[in-house]
Order: structure tokens, then sequence, then C-alpha cells
């Protein structure tokens, strides 16, 4: 029998879906991105089936249960600005869907900074000696810059100073990507902040929350944001078990412990795909032995590690691409789930840790996610995240000696009693993380243009893209893969049978590189499937306000011309001075102007006489330009001084968690 | 919009006045500093009230160190302030013009 989401309906759907037409669209892996494009083919009436190597759905959005408590690999707030995405979330959990307040902070030589950081608040908690070594190092950078900016740690210093630096990245950075930040690109900084919308942020900054276009609605996506986050009931792994669910009742069946082991191609299109079964105890990778199905398939979107793609292609690619593709690092990751005998420990949904004096970098609180999270109030379950490399000392540590370890670290940050924690559950993620070190982005690109050339393979998701991407950013390409399959099956069969929902062609990478592809609804753009859908006038209405609300945001950090304003000034403060001394002239009162002739202690030869009028406006528009100028140079440092900060907060905001999954952006 | 676009925007931005507001900004003050001025030394009392700022006269016809004269101050510093500010934002506005066109064609 076919194990899978649902067993027999999974079974029938598996027939169903083959009975409708055609050979099904094969999906790799059963994560956000895979479910995603099962979930828009079979709503479609495309026949689909999905494999997933473990025996669980939800790729690292899985939500774990062990003994009734929940966890999830990392944390997963719902976010998104992608209307499609949040619409599918809403569809597929209803009610389910919970609001949840945040609260997260850093823990730093004893204290809890709060995140995202608030200067006064971390200039405060640093102490006053600490707070002037920052601004002193900030200040020493910002007058004397480094032109190079190969690293991370250069480019960081470069911008918050070196003390920031050592305060608040290094230990994390390095523990997160477990090399030194002098050896991780300044790319990956770039990158993380490459999406930074200066206009929303100086729009913050300005007018608070509710500015915006919206106002309101402007206003509550901010405070969500910040102060509070949607998340399943259940945990993330409910989402995607709903999907997988929705998907075999539309004749999409999710087949767990199943390996796509080869894709067999011809002509520039896969024809069929040999699938391994993992039916042992474990059901992992090291049961490798299992038996093999050929499955034939009408295309393939692919989740599945890019490296690992080329190399079950057959025929093989060159072997440069097979280089360049083994060049594709990934960061693993584990999680020590510890059950501790304390109804309350703290109000945190998690806490970074960056004292480097211990190995775990991130606690999750997963009551605090959602209370549904344990089975039994009166217990807290944390989770401890340690960024491990597959094989390395911890990853290959037994269970028992993790939660050990756990247990100390937990003590040793003054959060738990050691004695307190009563059970422990280890998690271990492999290939969580792409890499983006100085190579990916020629290997990516060497793999990408191999890829390309088969034209029935979609590669979607963060594996299959080797992109850092976001939850909804990853269920975006699958649906944008969906379309192009949809469209591939319009035009195959010469009808619009799907519909005409599929649009025009979409380019899958470009999806993920553009961040005005991913976020539909912006001004200007259309939706997903770029269907030509009337749109409200008030949505015009807004964008148009939004338009203007920008301009007018440029205009209140628009420089003052120092020529012009020093012009101006000049020209006010000579003919002031003229016609002052004109008017006395004229009236030929005696005697003549003593008290203006005053001026001339001032303006050197005036005179209230015609030569000396000529004289004193010259010098009074002399000095009226000097001090206009400098009026405007001065206001046009103040402007650069308050931009400049909202950028820098936003910069640090962005740089500061490298592995929230589901933040914005941004 | 890209960051970079938006960065330009913002870079490339120059300022420029309006001259209803500079007109009504500096007429306002104008009117009420002279209209102060004036009634803080009727205030305040004692011979000679306002000599110095009775030399006013010379410029604005019928003003003096009076209640009435305030009252009459607080109208030419309204007019004299708001052509004042209007020419200001006038000029600065023509020449920041003048070089933006200049900056263009270069």
């Amino acid at each position: 029998m076919v194990e899978g989401v649902g067993s027999e309906e999974a079974q029938r759907a598996d027939g169903a879906a083959r009975q409708r037409g055609g050979e099904p669209a094969v999906v790799i892996g059963g994560g956000p991105a895979g479910l995603t494009a099962a979930y828009e083919l079979a709503r479609r009436g495309l026949p689909a089936v999905v494999y997933e190597k473990d025996d669980i759905v939800g790729g690292i959005s899985r939500t774990v249960e062990r003994d009734g408590y929940r966890f999830d690999i990392g944390g997963h707030r719902f976010f998104t600005k992608i209307t499609e995405v949040e619409a599918l979330w809403h569809e597929l959990l209803g009610d389910d869907l919970i609001e949840r307040p945040r609260l997260s902070r850093i823990f730093y030589r004893g204290k809890f900074f709060d995140y995202p950081l608030r200067p006064v608040d971390a200039l405060l908690k640093l102490g006053p000696v600490e707070a002037v070594r920052i601004v002193l190092s900030y200040l020493y950078v910002r007058l004397t810059p480094r032109g190079e900016e190969r690293s991370f740690e250069q480019w960081v210093v470069n911008r918050f100073g070196r003390r920031l630096f050592e305060v608040f990245f290094e230990s994390y950075t390095e523990k997160v990507w477990g090399i030194p930040c002098s050896e991780i690109s300044s790319d990956w900084a770039a990158q993380r902040i490459k999406n930074l919308d200066l206009m929303a942020a100086i729009r913050n900054a300005l007018l608070g929350s509710g500015g915006g276009r919206g106002g309101k609605e402007k206003g509550e996506i901010v405070t969500t944001l910040i102060d509070r986050f949607q998340y399943p009931r259940l945990g993330p792994g409910m989402m995607w078990e709903r999907c997988a669910e929705r998907c075999a009742e539309l004749g999409a069946p999710t087949h767990l412990r199943r390996e796509v082991v080869r894709l067999r191609h011809d002509g520039g299109r896969v024809n069929e795909v040999d699938v391994r079964r993992h039916d042992g105890v474990d059901g992992g990778e090291g049961d490798g032995g299992g038996e093999v199905e050929t499955i034939a398939c009408s295309s393939v979107v692919s989740t599945m590690p890019v490296p690992g793609l080329l190399r079950a292609l057959d025929p093989p690619p060159p072997d440069e691409v097979l280089a360049a593709a083994a060049k594709l690092r990934f960061r693993d990751f584990l999680t020590v789930v510890v059950v501790v005998d304390r109804e309350h420990l703290f109000p945190d949904n998690w806490i970074y840790i960056h004292a480097p004096e211990v190995r775990v970098g991130r606690i999750q609180n997963f009551k605090n996610w959602s209370p549904e999270m344990v089975p039994d109030a009166s217990r807290t379950s944390l989770g401890l995240e340690y960024f491990v490399q597959e094989g390395d000392e911890l990853w290959s540590a037994g269970d028992d000696e993790l939660g050990a370890l756990a247990a100390r670290e937990l003590a040793w940050l003054g959060l738990a009693e050691e004695d307190d924690v009563v059970g422990h559950y280890v998690v271990r993620m492999p290939k969580a993380y792409p890499v983006y070190d100085r190579d990916y982005e020629q290997a990516l690109a060497v793999a990408r243009r191999h890829l390309e050339g088969i034209g029935n393979l979609h590669p979607i998701g963060r594996n299959g893209q080797h992109r850092y991407n976001n939850q909804d950013h990853s269920m975006l390409t699958g649906m944008l893969a969906a379309r192009n399959i949809l469209r591939e099956a319009e035009s195959a069969s010469g009808s619009s049978a799907t519909g005409g929902a599929a649009g025009p062609a979409h380019d899958l990478w470009a999806a993920t590189e553009d961040d005005s592809y991913l976020e539909a609804p912006e001004r200007g753009s259309r939706s997903l499937a770029d269907r030509a859908v009337p749109r409200r006038l008030e949505e015009d209405d807004l964008a148009a306000g939004d338009e203007r609300l920008e301009q007018a945001i440029a205009a209140a950090f628009a420089r003052y011309d120092p020529v012009a304003l020093g012009g101006a000034v000049g020209v006010i403060a000579g003919a002031l001075v003229f016609l002052l001394t004109a008017v006395l002239l004229l009236r030929g009162d005696e005697p003549l102007g003593p008290n203006l002739s005053l001026l001339g202690h001032y303006l050197i030869g005036f005179q209230v006489s015609w030569p000396g009028a000529l004289i004193g406006a010259l010098e009074a528009a002399l000095l009226g330009f000097g001090f206009g100028w400098l009026l405007a140079r001065t206001i046009n440092l103040l402007v650069d001084l308050a931009a400049e900060s909202v950028v820098r907060e936003c910069e640090l905001e962005g740089l500061l968690d490298p592995f929230d999954l589901s933040r914005l952006e941004d | 919009m890209t960051r970079q676009r938006e960065e330009i925007i913002l870079r490339r931005a120059v300022a420029r006045l309006r001259a209803a507001v500079m007109a009504v900004t500096f007429g306002a003050t104008g009117g009420a500093a002279l209209f102060l001025a004036t009634a803080w030394l009727l205030l305040r009392g004692g011979e000679n009230v306002g000599q110095h700022l009775g030399l006013l006269r010379n410029y604005l016809p019928g003003y003096s160190v009076t209640w009435g004269g305030a009252v009459l101050g607080l109208a030419y510093g309204v007019v004299l302030g708001g052509i004042a500010g209007a020419s200001l934002a006038w000029t600065y506005n023509r020449i920041a013009d003048l070089r933006g066109a200049a900056t263009t064609r270069g």
C-alpha cells in the first residue's frame, strides 16, 4: 500500500490523478513550495503527485510532535505582503490561524536587550562606558570611512563602528554561520538589506505606524510585524498537513518516505522519475535500500537541493556543472527541545543568545507561540537551537548528551534550573539554510543555466533555488511554477481547459531575485497570474495617495540649495539696506540718518549717502549670501543625519536576524 | 521602486520654498514682532517711551510708539513681512531652477 497523507485517500487520489488524463506532474518535496505547487495544480484540475523523502510534510516549516509536545524547526511567524499567499493561509486554516503577541530579545552579558534594537534601551543596558565606546567608534568610522568592504566584518564596521559590531554582530553571526565574520562575504549583508524600503522606513519614522497608504491598513501591517503575528494553532506544520490533505482530496496525493533518486530526461524534457521507497524503521537517508519505482511524468517541480537535483539527472550534466554544484554549501541545524517543570519561564517567543560562552544560538519558547504547543500547561517546552554542520561534533553527539548540554546552558543563562529539566527531544535538520559564501553566486549561475535547458523541470523553494527565501516567497515560487505548468498544458491542448488561469510564463528565478515580483499587490504591478483584473477605485486612490506621500517624503528630506538660499537672502538683505537708505535720502531730513548710519560699524564704508547705499547694499548682499549658504548647509546636514539614522536603524534590524524565516524585509 | 532609485530620488531632491507659506510666515512673524516690541515699551512706560523704535516712522508713515501705532505696526509688519517672505521664496526658487537647468544641460 502506498503510504501517504490520508493513506487510502491518497491511494484513491493517485489513481484518480492518473485517470484524469495524461501523466502527472511530479512534485519533489512536501514543504511549503512543493505543496503549494501541488495544491495550485490540483485545484485547476491537473494531475499531480508529491514525493516527500521524510516521514512528515512541511519541510523546515514542519511541526514535530513528541509525547504531545509540538515544536517548530526554528520559529515561523506568518507574515506576508503577498496577498495570494495570505489568502491561501486563511483558506487552508481559517480560524486555526490565530494572532499572537510577539516578544523577542537579545541575551548578552547577562542582560536582555529589546529586539528590534532600541538605541536608548541598548545604551542604558550596556552602561555609560560601553555606550561612549560605541558612540565614539561609530563617529570614528563615519569620519574615516574605509573603502574596502569585501567581508561582512568590514561591511558592518564601516556602517556601525567596530564596537557595535563586536557587541551585537560578531559572536552571533559566527555561531550562525560557523565561520569568522572576516571570511563571510559582504554580499550576504548587502543581500539582507537589499530590499530595505527607504521610503517605508522614512514614512514610518516620520508618521508612525499609522502613516502611509491606507492609513489604518498600513498601520495594522506594521503593528503586526512588530507586536503581533499570525500562527497556526498547532504550529506551522498544521498548515502543511492541512494542505496535503486538501491536495489529496483534490486528487494530488502526497507520498511520504519516497525519495526521487533519478530524473530521466531526453530532448530537454524529463519523462520519468525513479522513486525509492524508504519504508524501513528510520525512513531516513540511511535507509537507502528500498524498492525503486519508475514514474512517468508530464513535468517535474523540484524543491530538492540544487546539487542533489543535478546529481540525479540522467543523463548526468557535464563535469563542470557538477563541480559548480558541489560548491553550493548548506548550513545545518539541530534543535534540542527540553521540557521544563515550570509553568512560566520567560515571556518571549524567542531569545537570541549572543553570549559567546554558550553554543546555543536561539531559544524558542513554544508555549508562547501557541498555548496548544504543550500538552500540560504546568510545564514549558523550550527549543534550544544550534547551528551546525552535518557530521560535526554537535551533529554527531547523542541525544542524551545534547539534552544535558542544553540543560547546562539553560542554567548558565539563568533561564531555568538544570534540575527542572524533565525531558528532552532532538531534531536534526540537514541543509536547513543555503550558504551565501564567496563562491555560491557563480556556482549557482552555472547550475541554473543547465537546469534551464530542461523545459519541464521547475526548481522552486529555498533549496530548490538555493535562495534564502522566507516561507511566503517559497510558496510564491510554487504558485508560479504551477501556473507555468498550467500554461504549458493549455498550449499543448490548444484550449483553455484550466479556465485561462495560467497567464503569461513566469521566470521562477526572477521571482525571488526581484522583490517587486514578490510583492504582487504593489503599485503598478498586477496580480500573480498577470490577469487583467479591474482594480477597484479605492485601490487606485490608495496607490496614488501613496505616491503623493512618497513625493512629500522626498520633499521633506530634500536638500536646500545653498547657493540659491544664499542668493535669495543676499538679494533681500542688499535690497533692504538700499531701500532703507534711499528712503532717508529722498526725505532729506536733517541730520541725515544718524541712527541708520550706525550700520557703518558692521558694513565697512557704509554712510547714508547714495554711494554708501550701494556699498551697504553690496556688503549686506554678501553677508546675506554667507548667512543663507550656511543656513542651507546646516539644515542639509541635519536632514542627512535624520535620514541616515532611519536607514541605519533599518539595516541594523535587517542584519541582526539572519534566520528569522518570515520577516519582511526586508 | 528599487532602493537605488529611492536613494537617487532622495539625494537629488532639491527643496523648494512655497511663496505663500513664506509670505504668511514672515508676515505673521514681522507683524507680531513689531506689535510686541511696541507693546513692551508701552507697558514698561517711563520718559521718552520708544524714542528709537519711533524712528520707524521714517519708513512706516503714521507709525508711533502708542497703542494705535502698535496696531498700525502690526499691519505694516504683516504686509512688509509678507512681501519679504514671498520675495525670498521667489528668488530662491528662481535661482534653484536656473541651477537645476544648468546641471541638467551639463
